[in-house]
């Protein structure tokens, strides 16, 4: 069985058909049809991944069999009020705030969308207007290397933002991606598709979630492309908090031009089973990349991060920090991988993967990975696994705080190196809130 | 500045091979082709008991069976199996009965390499098998060995001699199925050394053993199996050469390590087999399947390696950690050069409580050098307090190198602790300015760097083998090193 | 008395390091210990303080009546019991305010008090910082984590202002000190002497005692006190050196 007939996705029909996946009162969206095209193409031709792919060694997919899931081929999903999902949104920001519900632009919920000069904002489902060449160009454009669940994006794709900042601009307020996920009888699978397009000297944030109501079972199947043109700057903060029966996949793509910025925290919580894939190549010189992420799994989540990091082009610089905290029968897979092509003189590439485990019957496997082909460069990894730290421990204790509230507040001493990174916004509040109540209930 | 490095450099990397002559003696060669007959010729030849024939048979029938690996960050164009001879040995009417029946042809070819197998010459306390094509041509200091109850012999002769021991224990710790270059070692090995030490012997000196591959269109498949029993300890050598040929000869040895409660096995290889010349065209491909079976509690078992030569090494010397508080390690150097690759790296798997183990491996690239370090460390659920370390380090001279890291880390246990470190960088343009401006020449300079980058693992090796690992690492980068 | 420790034994590792040690602290007393490297000074404040690998074979240690090695690490200090540690922890991640409030809520609830809410425990806390003359910024940062070593002395003494114990057990607090940091150290720890405050100063040098002047001075040596005395005792250490005590020690 194909990745394709067991996503319950009966490809070829659409394809012949012509009938895509589109929004609601609108038409399918004409200048997507090459694109879903070349991802249908590829779907059927890439192979379903198993263990002997080295990477989905680690990553099983029996998942898929075993339900069948459900495209959504239409939204939005108009019965979903504010009253309903409220409790999702972050308060008091003055955020952009566009709301997905099951991967189709929910207008209703969505707030601040004004449209300032040089900041473009569009939706793939066209309910914000007629995106601009920049934009229809840039799509597809960013994400080279895919598996089979990337390429199925691309041929499926619901709904999305296409965000274009000009050159010079800073977009002060952030951009927040809000999805909201509703578990139906029948599994649905979701594909969410952005774009974000920086060009020079812009400047942005954009904030990118994932949250469900109620505790159904769902599939997001979500790609993200990041272009920064020469001089931006971008902030990405991505929260993955599905509901601990979803299976959550996304493939983030970004690409750097010269001298610009990337800082991206990425903190992912919820979901049965999770695979997150950041590829991210530096394109032009003198760039910086600084990525930072939390990992949790407990109970019997899967949560597997796999990045790669390719220095192409001289004189970049990149950090990556990556967290993962295991707890019950929790399974963490990380495989960060640096590449240094032969012209990459003066790379200066440091990842650093800990990982904390608190039970007994939890797993990880890491994995961090050099590969150089530049002679002048400065690339290290260091990876660590073990438990609490006694002495930690003790010296809490030697100060009254009794032994289940310190290991508590050590394993958020350990994750707050990570999504300390966006202290002071209500999403950090959110944050440590959500890991307290997932640590707390394992006690 | 740099240029003139690189030049010279440059030179250094296409220096000359210096063991590269070639032997004159005649030679027993099979016709080259593998099939179960050429096996039961090897088995009548070396008039094996009948299980070790079974054992290669069984062995050669599951290899049929499989495919050749590909998932090495190695490259080289298919091998034809038919087109190997699977056994060669120097002429002789007997067997020698001591070294003075040894063809001089035969000793004076060690004593070029700079090994004397002549006992009154030999290194003292060091006891030499050399292994020459497929066969063992001397072994010394045999009585003295004996008197400690050790037994130190070809792996031919331990079958003769010893079959308990041997069925004991072959294939115990690399079966036959393992993968596809143990499975064809399997079938056609044709000598190698067998040790056993006994319970409580602390065996008196330091067994070595050289191989060299004469004969041209030939494989070597020798095999070594070290037995060390209950508090015993030994310490064992290896060293390879092979002469300059323009075809690619395959070297697919295993060697199984087996150490029973508080047993201590030291072993050191300095593998210099003939790299190729400077556009890859000869050299020897060195596919080893090596692993230590720390089988009783507080037993240890040490690879140290240092590798300079074979066009491609292909290998991974592991340890299994099954006895409680048991320990591993792994030091390895490595120096790719010309058209060289090597991947290699090790395998830790914690099994028992308290068991520990450390890795350091150290890479050098220069010229169009590949290397990668692979290693695995898994922690098994009942690994209560196991503990890894391991650093690798990458120093790379030139720009057309390249070097790579591929560790894989499995933890099950959460008192397990496991640290991995890996570094990558050039030669420090201040650290050679600051030796210069001391007035070292650029060439010493870079050699007293490349060696300080070493010497965590030259520590490791017995003393003679240090003085020759150095001078080997020397003459590898030399010229290339400013 | 504020602190009763009777032939206490203890071993780490199974070797033995406490040998059958005695000592008795009153209400509102400063008792230095000195001693030489490995006599065994760290392992009494350990075993005191309750952590684990230390195990004890024989004898009793109580707080003001209270058997203390009943006790877990948080009970102790709950009870008033104070660990200046030689080497203060990093806590990465941690932030420092935080940590404080939730050890001094802690204590107080250990108590049965009722707990502080933000707004006073920052005044409070504040009002401390200026008595040790530490840095505002230093309750941003992880707890220890990048301090220097005289800060994170100083970090113990705000905790010992903080938390008001009954006894405190000061680990070597001098050692990594220069001698502008041990003033404010000596200083903070004088300001804090009171009746109903004891006080157990554990040091190598006489030097610490010069700015904290102790009623009684033992040398502990081979495990067992050898010698007790006023601080006269101290500078004749000084002078001597430990050599023909230890001497007597092992002879005991």
């Amino acid at each position: 069985m194909s990745v394709v007939e067991a996503a319950g996705t009966d490809l070829h029909r659409i394809v012949a058909s012509g009938k895509w996946p589109a929004a609601a009162g609108k038409v399918p969206i004409e200048w997507l049809g090459a694109i879903r095209e070349r991802g249908a193409a590829l779907a059927s031709n890439l192979p379903i991944p198993d263990r002997k792919l080295e990477a989905w060694r680690y990553t099983p997919i029996g998942f898929l069999t075993k339900a069948l899931y459900q495209p959504v081929l239409e939204g939005p999903f108009d019965a979903v009020q504010v009253s309903d999902v409220d409790e999702l949104f972050l308060d008091g920001t003055d955020n952009i705030r566009l709301v997905f519900v099951n991967g189709y632009l929910a207008t209703a919920l969505c707030s601040n969308i004004v449209h300032a000069d040089g900041v473009e904002l569009r939706s793939l489902g066209g309910s914000m207007g007629e995106p601009s060449d920049e934009l229809r160009d840039k799509l597809d454009q960013v994400a080279d290397k895919r598996h089979v669940f990337a390429a199925l994006n691309s041929a499926l794709m619901s709904d999305g933002a296409l965000i274009h900042v000009s050159a010079n601009v800073t977009e002060k307020r952030p951009i927040e991606l809000l999805h909201i996920s509703l578990g139906l009888e029948q599994p649905p699978m979701c594909h969410p598709r952005h774009l974000i397009v920086l060009e020079s000297g812009a400047s942005a944030e954009v904030i990118e979630r994932y949250c469900a109501i109620g505790d159904g079972a769902y599939f997001n199947n979500a790609l993200i492309e990041v272009s920064l043109g020469a001089g931006s700057r971008l902030r990405h903060v991505r929260s993955q908090e599905e509901s601990a029966k979803a299976q959550h996949l996304s493939d983030l793509h970004v690409r750097l031009g010269t001298e610009s910025r990337y800082a991206l925290t990425s903190v992912a919580l919820g979901s049965a089973w999770s695979r997150t894939d950041i590829r991210v190549k530096f394109a032009g010189e003198g760039a910086h990349a600084e990525l930072d992420g939390l990992i949790l799994a407990r109970d019997r989540q899967l949560n597997d991060v796999h990045l790669s990091v390719h220095h192409d082009v001289p004189n970049c610089t990149s950090r990556e920090t990556f967290k993962g905290i295991l707890d019950g029968k929790g399974k963490l897979v990380f495989d960060g991988y640096i590449h240094v092509a032969q012209d990459a003189q003066k790379t200066d590439a440091v990842l650093a993967n800990d990982n904390l485990m608190l039970s007994r019957s939890a797993e990880v496997d890491t994995k961090p990975q050099l590969e150089i082909y530049a002679d002048d460069v400065k690339c290290s990894h260091g990876t660590t696994v073990g438990e609490l730290d006694q002495d930690m421990l003790f010296y809490l204790r030697s100060r009254g705080i009794p032994l289940a509230r310190a290991r508590q507040m050590l394993c958020q001493g350990f994750a707050e190196e990570v999504f300390g990174r966006i202290v002071g916004t209500p999403l950090y509040d959110r944050i440590r809130r959500l890991l307290a109540a997932r640590l707390y209930e394992t006690e | 500045m740099m240029t003139s490095t690189a030049d010279q450099m440059e030179d250094i990397v296409s220096r000359g091979y210096e063991h590269g002559f070639v032997t004159d003696i005649e030679t027993d060669v099979i016709p080259p082709g593998l099939s179960e007959d050429v096996i039961r010729f090897i088995s009548r030849r070396k008039n094996e008991p009948e299980w070790v024939l079974d054992y290669r048979l069984k062995a050669y029938r599951h290899w049929l069976t499989m495919d050749s690996p590909k998932w090495s960050s190695v490259h080289y164009p298919p091998i034809d199996h038919q087109a190997i001879s699977y056994f060669a040995a120097p002429k002789k009417k007997e067997g020698p009965k001591s070294l003075d029946e040894v063809d001089p042809e035969l000793l004076a070819t060690y004593e070029k390499l700079g090994i004397p197998i002549e006992e009154q010459k030999a290194l003292a306390g060091v006891a030499v098998d050399a292994v020459f094509d497929s066969v063992s041509v001397a072994t010394t200091f045999r009585e003295s060995l004996a008197e400690a109850g050790v037994i130190f012999c070809s792996i031919s002769e331990a079958a003769q001699e010893h079959p308990e021991l041997l069925k004991a224990y072959l294939g115990s710790v690399v079966p036959h199925t393992d993968n596809y270059y143990a499975a064809l070692n399997a079938a056609v090995f044709t000598d190698g050394t067998f040790v056993y030490i006994p319970k409580g012997v602390r065996c008196p000196m330091e067994l070595s053993t050289y191989f060299r591959i004469n004969a041209q269109n030939t494989g070597q498949f020798e095999r070594t199996l070290i037995v060390a029993d209950e508090d015993s300890y030994v310490s064992y050598l290896e060293g390879c050469t092979a002469p300059m040929r323009d075809e690619n000869q395959l070297h697919a040895a295993v060697v199984e390590l087996v150490a029973m409660r508080d047993a201590q096995i030291k072993y050191s290889t300095v593998q210099n087999w003939y790299p190729g010349d400077e556009n890859g065209k000869g050299g020897i491909y060195n596919f080893v399947t090596k692993r230590g079976d720390c089988r009783g509690d507080r037993s240890k078992i040490s690879w140290t390696q240092v590798e300079t030569g074979s066009a491609i090494t292909w290998k991974y010397p592991s340890c299994i950690l099954r006895g409680n508080d048991s320990v591993g390690e792994f030091y390895s150097v490595a120096v790719t050069r010309g058209k060289q690759q090597a991947d290699t790296g090790t395998k830790m798997i914690h099994l028992g409580e308290n068991t520990t183990s450390t890795i350091v491996s150290k890479g050098i690239s220069a010229g169009e050098g590949q290397q990668a370090y692979r290693g695995l460390v898994r922690m098994a659920q009942r690994a209560e307090n196991a503990r890894n370390h391991t650093q690798c380090d990458s120093l790379l001279i030139g720009d057309r190198c390249a070097a790579h890291t591929y560790p894989y880390i499995e933890v099950k246990n959460p008192t397990a602790k496991v640290e991995h470190e890996a570094t990558t960088s050039k030669i420090g343009e201040d650290q050679l300015f600051y030796c210069r401006s001391r007035g070292l020449s650029e060439e010493d300079a870079v050699s007293l760097i490349v060696n300080g980058f070493c010497k965590e693992i030259f520590n490791e090796l017995p003393m003679e083998f240090a003085v020759e690992a150095q001078k080997l690492l020397a003459i590898s980068l030399e010229g290339a090193v400013g | 008395m504020m602190l009763s420790v009777k032939n206490l034994q203890a071993e780490v590792d199974g070797k033995e390091i406490l040998k059958g040690l005695d000592l008795e602290v009153g209400a509102g007393e400063v008792h230095a210990i000195m001693g030489p490297n490995g006599s065994g000074k760290s392992t009494l404040a350990h075993v005191l303080a309750g952590r684990d690998g230390y195990e004890v074979t024989q004898g009793s240690a109580s707080m003001d009546g209270t058997d203390l090695l009943e006790l877990e690490p948080e009970e102790r200090a709950a009870l008033g019991l104070f660990l200046a540690f030689q080497y203060p922890v990093e806590l990465p991640g941690v932030n420092n305010t935080h940590f404080l409030k939730e050890a001094y809520n802690a204590q107080r609830r250990g108590r049965g008090e009722s707990e502080l809410d933000s707004v006073s425990f920052l005044r409070l806390i504040r009002e401390k910082m200026e008595m040790v003359s530490m840095k505002p910024e230093l309750l941003k940062r992880p707890v220890n984590a990048g301090f220097s070593g005289g800060e994170k002395k100083r970090n113990e003494i705000l905790q010992m202002a903080l938390f008001e114990p009954k006894l405190a057990i000061l680990d070597e607090t001098d050692s990594g000190l220069d001698i502008d940091a041990l003033r404010t150290v000596s200083d903070g720890v004088n300001a804090l002497r009171s009746p109903a405050r004891s006080i157990v100063v554990v040091t190598h040098y006489q030097r610490l005692l010069d700015y904290i002047e102790p009623d009684h001075v033992h040398v502990l040596a081979g495990g067992r006190i050898v010698r007790s005395g006023d601080k006269t005792l101290a500078k004749e250490l000084e002078r001597r050196g430990y050599g023909w005590l230890s001497e007597q020690g092992e002879a005991a």
